[in-house]
């Protein structure tokens, strides 16, 4: 009896060190955000050094060719999906979706907007003109619209700069859409962005103005 | 048939005239694989070329056919690096610093200022150029001293992340990169020109100054850009380039780091 007690401590403990190990350190959040137009390594790099200023961050990985940037944080220290996309601001880029995996093992995840269609609804197709120069432009652009409740769909072509737009009329119109798109910094066939937040974008998406 | 010997006369002098001032254009020769290093930066000792392997943290040593001799691990994101012909100055765009590497030996340059992401180096004269590409300027000097110009903004003599420099002449170019331009400067950081402004570059990241050509990566439209030394364009280079990065010249070849591509191109004047 007491020889079985004892193995099954051991069990127990063989059990426990081999998960921690399998998932890793067991009081760090790990965090997966998905950035789109990661193509240039000065700006890549400095996503990560961007995330430095959190003192204990670790496990840092970025693939450049997917936009995958995952590193791992104290779970104490409690990071929030708000800190790290604002975090991902700073640094120029555009978090299209964000991941916490807690140490216990809970998960947060940012919110996508999904357009609920009724009987209402009448979806209207529409290219529209958005001035606009790289990747993280895209990301940006489609990011804005998609966000707006009653688009459908957002694709902005880098090389004619034409965003093909599919919304639900009965919620959403073309000049909300276009007047969203310019607080973001660019400009479109409708509204033009302000010069402050134009000359805040990052060096590489300061396209040529639309006169 | 006074006149005809003038018309023909003077025929000749234009067409050697002609002769003379075209010039010799850059050719494609061949590709060096890289295989999974990712090239941001460049440089030469003994014929041997060095390449900074940004994505992977470490420098790589290729023989003269450009077959990998072997890596040097533990750098933070290595960019434009340079050499003196026996160390080779390592900036560190994640550290804030450039490593003098020598063999097993590994040191800091000293500096009297602190960097926010160096990312290009260069060496000529017992001097150092630095860009240091988060302050918008660049540093230049030696141990004896250095001074430091340019701040963030796109008029003459100011900067928008610069990302590499070339010292050459007795002046100091600059990859001015999201100015999308090449400036020039004196040795005491007064501007003397631009290059390049109409060109619609996006992204000039990596330059390289030859006797008598200035070559600049436009990164994000796959080409380098070749101007002579007054700024006037006379070549582009394109075919094949993916995202390149740096340009090198050794021994009458012109290397370019072509960053997505992952490997070098190599190219010949005829």
């Amino acid at each position: 009896m007491k020889n079985l007690i004892i193995i099954i401590i051991i069990s127990v403990l063989a059990f426990t060190i081999s998960s921690n190990s399998l998932y890793g350190q067991s009081d760090r959040d790990q965090i997966e955000v998905q950035v789109d137009g990661l193509g240039c390594p000065f700006c890549a790099y400095g996503l990560e050094k961007k995330f430095k200023e959190f003192k204990g961050i670790k496990d840092v990985k970025i693939e450049m060719e997917t936009g995958q940037f995952n590193f791992s944080y104290p779970s104490e220290k409690g990071m929030t999906l708000e800190q790290v996309e604002s975090q991902v601001d700073k640094a120029g880029y555009t978090a299209v979706t964000t991941k916490i995996i807690r140490a216990d093992g809970t998960i947060e995840e940012s919110k996508q907007n999904i357009t609920e269609l009724t009987d209402e609804s009448t979806i209207v197709s529409k290219d529209i003109f958005v001035a606009g120069n790289c990747g993280m432009c895209k990301a940006r652009i489609e990011k804005t619209a998609k966000s707006i409740e009653g688009v459908v769909k957002a694709e902005w072509d880098k090389d004619n700069k034409m965003l093909k737009l599919e919304y639900d009329s009965s919620q959403t119109s073309i000049g909300e859409v276009s007047e969203s798109i310019a607080k973001a910094g660019h400009d479109t066939k409708y509204s033009k962005a302000e010069d402050g937040v134009y000359n805040d974008l990052p060096g590489c998406c300061q396209y040529e103005r639309v006169q | 048939m006074e006149l005809n010997k003038y018309l023909l006369g003077l025929f000749l002098f234009l067409l050697v005239a002609s002769c003379q001032n075209k010039t010799k254009e850059w050719t494609y020769q061949k590709t060096i694989n890289l295989e999974s290093t990712t090239p941001i930066g460049l440089t030469v000792i003994d014929n041997h070329i060095w390449v900074a392997d940004g994505d992977n943290n470490q420098l790589v040593h290729l023989d003269d056919s450009g077959k990998v001799l072997f890596t040097e691990e533990g750098f933070e994101r290595p960019m434009h690096i340079a050499t003196d012909g026996k160390s080779i100055y390592v900036p560190e765009y994640g550290k804030d610093q450039i490593t003098i590497f020598s063999g097993e030996e590994r040191k800091i340059l000293p500096l009297t200022d602190s960097l926010d992401a160096p990312a290009g180096i260069h060496y000529a004269n017992e001097q150092f150029a630095i860009a240091d590409f988060y302050n918008h300027r660049i540093l230049f000097g030696n141990e004896r001293g250095w001074i430091s110009f340019g701040k963030e903004g796109k008029a003459d003599g100011e900067f928008y992340y610069p990302t590499d420099v070339h010292i050459a002449n007795n002046k100091i170019y600059v990859a001015d990169a999201y100015n999308n331009r090449i400036q020039v400067f004196d040795t005491e950081g007064n501007h003397k020109m631009t290059i390049g402004e109409k060109d619609n570059m996006n992204a000039a990241t990596g330059i390289y100054v030859s006797s008598s050509q200035v070559f600049i990566t436009d990164f994000e439209n796959d080409r380098v850009l070749v101007y002579d030394m007054e700024g006037v364009l006379a070549q582009e280079i394109s075919e094949g380039l993916e995202k390149p990065t740096d340009i090198l010249i050794n021994d009458d070849v012109l290397y370019i780091a072509n960053y997505k591509g992952r490997n070098l191109k190599t190219y010949l004047q005829n």
